[in-house]
């Protein structure tokens, strides 16, 4: 009898999980014919609903709402909708004036901005003036501050910045002034042709110096202490938690603009959560990361973004005091182009990525006539695996090596797991002799290792700050702190400064100058293996309109956003 | 009870024999000697659920070693084109089941078909187009290996740590007591993942991770049973007739004790199993493109929805294998419990 | 009893503070940058950030630093999860919610766990005894994770019978995980209990009280269920330990605002000084727990005396 038992029992668990496992199956189906009808509410958009509530998701808690030491995506991203600077990026990410009346005045020698503000005031009524500008970027500057985005935003920019940071001079002589209640002047070290897309950025947003000496220690440790002048007002975030809102800002200077009555904001850090809560109802919005992508991939409410971030392989040539085999120009050549990108991006990351065969992202930065800067380089390490292996064994003989292994560090998400074990298998399949232990860790432990030199090969992403294609260009300079890999290419380094130097007032001479150093990065030298541009996709309610995604600094403004037919 | 004699038939002579009193055969043991592992091994056939479980146990672990083998894919190697695909079974796909049928956009359909795909993969593909197949034997086998060293290690250290505690009693005792209190005091939990931080991440890290406190528990299990049958006659009998500790400890205790870290040993192994999927699920797991039965849980669950054999053929294997190890444990229990000896 | 439970308490202290070092060593061997952005800046701009966290300073003296704060119950400052807020005020803000799902999940489980437990036993080799024993046993072969992302799904989303997430609607958003967190102890309370209580239906004194004509009812609860609840106590220990393990997955997985999920961030961003708060956070709670566990054993069961009574 006691063996019926067992067996009933078994059965049960195997039929149990198998069950349950297998209703989750067809339901994602309903999800697609569910939406269909709502669409004809887009059609109609205008007529907005008259309650206008945004639920929104974010992947973490906010670790700071101080602008001067704010460093992540969640709090660029709030201070973005809730504070707002000289400039902000618009509906087609241009650097538009916002608190500044007007472009600015540039001196000839493109070193003096002196701009004009407009009438704007703080949410507790009081004005917003260029003194707040003053202070909050000497705050940001300030070492006693210990912000980590002041010094890097503002070294080699603003007047005086770099010595200020290093603490070697006194933060009053910050290139920036007060002239007047209303006139702000800036000074910079050199001429910055990207300056006003700076300008949209959180570190360079104004603090109501009153306030903040009041509050101390207290200031921006909850949404109480807080001063808004931008299109919203942060409410009931108390510091840690994992909930807060958003509410439309009356005192905000184109407050008609703003349609938003209400943003509700709750921190999932779970994927799957993520989406259960967004086919529930409860929220408007979900980003489908890893796994999800590819299972909403056709889902009609999934909106698809190609994101100017690039991810590459970093290829240290020197670890430990030591030369690796990556030194030999050939064998980088030949891991960068042995594996399949395109297959990567397909159907491992399958969210809208593009397979990268270039530094500089498409679709983010163009010249004067509009020509994006890819046209000028195209595309450069393309996948070629019968060339990788002639690359591959010439560069073997030429170290007089028959087998390499190598360490590939990477991030511990589930993409970027999925990614790296494929690099693996392409790698040993198409070069012979090469074994690839894959190591992967949480990003700050991968910062420590890289501040170390302490890999063989680092899979890498960057996301530009400002857009100009210098953000992703002098990363690899020599010295640079993102160059932890012992590359120097002195023809490239010289390029690069000139670009930031002499070239800095002739736009097309310099964007020459960028693309060959570029060529020279990739083509050449192979110092970086590009692998794919980032896609995201994401499920949106087809009755959200207007959230307008940005490609650097706060990741999106709900500034436009509306609501119409949900009801 | 109810029937009745009414006469006692007769026997025939010479079906008694007249015995005489013999000293020498009163204190003979009409029963056969059985020996510690012969009695255990006689009690535990009489448990169906610990007698099926091994068997069932005995083989999870042969196809963990002759699933990758018999599977014509490594585990690990990838074939890109045939990623997600569905379990299909030969002969089984008959019955509508394991066919290769899966939903794309909504609509079901033979994804083998479709993609063109002439083989079939028993347990279907992952993300990557590895064979499930093998990936979930051969994660059996990792997760095994894990949860039986770890279990060894915690045997040995434990053992050895509480027996000299147990033993020695005293200022020993109390100094070793105290160092356990500590250590039991943070929780394992922290332990485990400050080490593998801590350590390079790998199959090593965790079993280190694991038995790095994880010995205090058999410790004071055995620490128990040593105290309490260091004081017993039969103990005080071979002192007096003077055994070395040694020989006390291993012939007099050990046996004794045996019986407890066998069972104790039989409830580490699902422990270290279930917390090795923990480790993976927040993500300081098994380093790719290795992997556990944890790691392929963690994986297969955000699919659950869109490919559920993902998910359904490790977490089916890990239930297996823990139903299986808490079953044979509670046999053991009952087996080598001398208070349930009849 | 009293001098016992003094001698205990410095222990404890001592434990604690040993705990604290070990911590804190380990810390500093623990790779990872505490700044989010250090590959941005130049070492010296590094450097200042450091600073300005008191990380410049040598190791003895940030040791002596933080154990003189943690006697004043000052846990030091966040650096990256919450840029200067306080580590206490952190933790503090997280228990709540943390407390009550581990609180109701321990209630739900040990509640149900002795049922489960006590039908087995008095309906052994029945049905019941099965299903309870099947529960049990499941309840322990199915991993958190996958076990409450099925609740989610099922409870939350289809059924709509329980919020999907977050913590919103008070009670309501603690059931679900509550559940979830339920199932080690449940299975442990009714593996548990059946056997001990099976042991004391065999035992001499029910025999006794059977021929003295006692009725079912009366032996199952007055003799039998409450000499089996007695060791049930012994165990309170690891459940409380699977309430902390389990709660880093269920409130991640429920978007809960609890310490268990503020604990897995902390660790991908190497915040040290949250991590160590957390940890001696949930040593007090453990070794609290234990001693609990003790004092309540030797007031209940007189026959245990405890070793330290001699004294």
């Amino acid at each position: 009898m006691k063996n019926s038992k067992i067996f009933w029992l078994l059965s049960l668990v195997l039929v149990l999980s198998a069950f349950l496992a297998a209703c989750g199956g067809g339901d994602n189906a309903d999800t697609g014919t569910e939406t269909t009808d709502e669409k004809e509410g887009t059609e109609t958009a205008g007529d907005l609903d008259s309650v206008q509530e945004l639920n929104l998701m974010e992947s973490a808690e906010i670790p700071t709402m101080d602008s001067a030491i704010a460093e992540d995506t969640v709090a660029f991203n709030i201070l973005n909708n809730v504070n707002e600077g000289l400039f902000r990026l618009d509906q087609e990410n241009i650097a538009i004036p916002a608190l500044a009346e007007g472009e600015p005045e540039v001196s000839e020698d493109g070193l003096t901005y002196t701009f004009k503000l407009r009438d704007a005031n703080w949410s507790d009524g009081t004005p917003v003036t260029a003194e707040d500008f003053v202070f909050s970027w000497q705050r940001a500057i300030d070492p006693a501050t210990g912000s980590p985005y002041g010094p890097y935003m503002m070294s080699g920019t603003i007047l005086n910045a770099t010595a200020i940071s290093e603490g070697s001079m006194d933060k009053a002589e910050l290139g920036v002034k007060a002239i007047d209640e209303k006139t702000l002047e800036v000074k910079l070290e050199r001429p910055v042709p990207y300056f006003m897309s700076l300008m949209a950025f959180g570190t360079f947003y104004p603090q109501n110096e009153a306030f903040v000496t009041e509050k101390g220690d207290a200031y921006a440790s909850n949404s109480d202490n807080l001063l808004f002048n931008g299109p919203f007002t942060l409410t009931d975030w108390d510091g840690t938690g994992l909930t807060w809102k958003m509410q439309k800002n009356p005192e905000y200077w184109d407050a008609e603009t703003v349609k938003l009555e209400t943003i509700n904001v709750d921190v999932v850090k779970e994927p799957a959560t993520s989406v259960n809560l967004y086919n529930s109802g409860e929220k408007d919005q979900a980003i489908l990361s890893g796994e999800f992508a590819l299972q909403y991939g056709d889902n009609e409410e999934v909106v698809t973004d190609l994101e100017p971030t690039v991810f590459y392989l970093k290829f240290n040539q020197e670890r430990e005091g030591a030369a690796t085999a990556l030194k030999n120009v050939n064998i980088r050549k030949a891991i960068a182009t042995a594996f399949n990108k395109q297959d990567l991006a397909d159907v491992v990351l399958a969210n809208g990525s593009l397979p990268a065969n270039f530094l500089v992202p498409t679709e983010f930065t163009f010249d004067e006539s509009k020509k994006d800067f890819r046209e000028v380089n195209g595309d450069m390490l393309e996948f070629n695996a019968e060339e990788a292996k002639k690359l591959w064994a010439k560069g073997l003989e030429e170290e007089g090596l028959t087998e390499v292994t190598l360490e590939l560090l990477g991030g511990d998400t589930e993409t970027a797991k999925n990614m790296d074990a494929y690099l693996k298998d392409q790698l040993e399949t198409n070069l012979e002799g090469l074994t690839v232990n894959l190591k992967a860790v949480p990003f700050a432990v991968r910062l420590e290792l890289d501040e170390a030199q302490d890999y063989d090969i680092q899979t890498s992403g960057w996301g530009p700050d400002y857009q100009d294609p210098m953000t992703f260009i002098d990363l690899f300079v020599t010295g640079s702190s993102h160059n932890l890999m012992s590359y120097s290419n002195e023809e490239f380094d010289k390029l690069v400064e000139s670009a930031k130097a002499e070239l800095a007032q002739d736009p097309a001479a310099r964007w020459e100058a960028m693309a060959k150093a570029e060529k020279i990065l990739l083509e050449d030298d192979a110092a970086i293996a590009p692998i794919y541009q980032r896609g995201e996709k994401a499920l949106q309610k087809p009755y959200v309109n207007g959230i307008i995604k940005h490609p650097f600094g706060g990741e999106y403004s709900y500034k436009w956003a509306s609501i119409s037919g949900k009801e | 009870m109810t029937q009745k004699i009414d006469k006692i038939p007769e026997l025939p002579k010479g079906s008694f024999e007249r015995i005489t009193l013999d000293a020498h055969q009163a204190e003979r043991i009409t029963k056969p000697s059985v020996s510690f592992w012969q009695d255990a091994w006689y009690r535990i056939r009489k448990n169906k659920g610990a007698l099926f479980s091994i068997v069932l146990f005995g083989l999870i672990v042969i196809m963990a070693f002759l699933g990758p083998v018999i599977s014509p894919y490594a585990p690990n190697a990838q074939t890109i084109t045939h990623a997600n695909l569905p379990p299909k079974i030969p002969v089984i796909e008959k019955l509508g089941i394991l066919d290769g049928v899966g939903t794309l956009g909504g609509k079901e359909v033979d994804l083998y078909e479709m993609k063109n795909v002439e083989v079939n993969y028993w347990f279907g593909t992952d993300g990557l187009g590895r064979d499930m197949f093998s990936r979930v034997w051969k994660g059996t086998q990792v997760s095994l290996f894990i949860a039986f060293v770890a279990a060894a290690i915690d045997m040995l250290i434990g053992v050895i740590y509480g027996g000299i505690s147990g033993y020695f009693g005293g200022r020993v005792d109390d100094f070793m007591q105290r160092v356990v209190e500590i250590l039991t005091g943070i929780p394992n939990l922290v332990v485990v993942i400050l080490f593998i931080l801590i350590m390079d991440p790998g199959i090593l890290a965790i079993i280190i991770a694991l038995t790095i406190t994880g010995w205090t528990g058999m410790s004071r299990v055995v620490r128990g049973q040593v105290l309490k049958y260091k004081s017993q006659e039969f103990v005080l009998a071979a002192r007096t007739l003077g055994a070395s500790d040694t020989r006390i400890i291993w012939k007099h205790l050990m046996p004794n004790v045996l019986g407890v870290i066998i069972i104790n040993t039989m409830f580490t192994i699902p422990s270290a199993i279930f917390f090795e999927a923990f480790l993976s699920f927040i993500g300081l797991g098994l380093q790719a493109p290795d992997a556990s039965l944890g790691t392929l849980i963690n994986d297969g669950y955000a699919l659950i929805q869109f490919a559920p054999h993902i998910l359904a053929f490790p977490a089916i294997l890990l239930s297996l294998i823990m139903i299986a190890f808490n079953l044979i444990g509670d046999g053991l229990r009952d087996a080598l419990d001398p208070k349930m000896k009849d | 009893m009293g001098k016992y439970i003094g001698k205990r308490l410095i222990y404890m202290v001592i434990t604690l503070a040993l705990i604290a070092t070990f911590t804190f060593f380990l810390m500093n061997v623990l790779p990872g940058s505490p700044i989010a952005s250090a590959d941005k800046l130049t070492p010296d701009q590094r450097a200042v950030v450091e600073a300005r966290y008191g990380l410049d300073k040598p190791l003895p003296v940030q040791y002596f630093d933080y154990m003189f704060g943690l006697v004043q119950g000052d846990l030091g400052i966040s650096i990256n999860q919450f840029k200067g807020a306080d580590v206490t005020d952190v933790i503090l803000s997280r228990m709540g919610p943390s407390a009550q799902i581990g609180f109701q999940g321990m209630l739900i489980g040990t509640v149900l766990g002795i049922l489960l437990g006590m039908v087995a036993a008095l309906r052994q080799n029945t049905w019941m005894d099965y299903t309870s024993t099947f529960i049990a046993i499941v309840g322990i072969s199915i991993p958190s994770f996958v076990f409450a992302s099925l609740l989610q799904y099922w409870f939350g989303l289809k059924w709509e019978l329980f919020p999907v997430a977050l913590w919103k609607d008070g009670f309501m958003s603690s059931v679900l995980p509550s559940i979830a967190l339920a199932m080690f102890p449940l299975a442990t309370a009714a593996r548990f209990i059946r056997t001990e209580m099976i042991e004391v239906l065999g035992s001499d004194y029910i025999t006794l009280a059977k021929a003295k004509g006692a009725s079912g009812s009366e032996i199952a609860f007055k003799h039998a269920f409450r000499n089996a609840l007695i060791p049930l106590i012994t165990v309170l220990g690891p459940m409380a330990v699977s309430i902390l393990t389990g709660s880093l997955v269920v409130e991640q997985i429920f978007a809960i605002p609890g310490i268990g999920e503020q604990f897995v961030k902390s660790i991908m961003v190497s915040d040290f000084s949250i991590i160590m708060g957390t940890t001696i956070f949930f040593s007090v709670f453990l070794i609290v727990i234990i001693l609990l566990v003790d004092i309540l054993y030797g007031v209940i069961d007189p026959r245990i005396r405890l070793s330290g009574g001699k004294s």
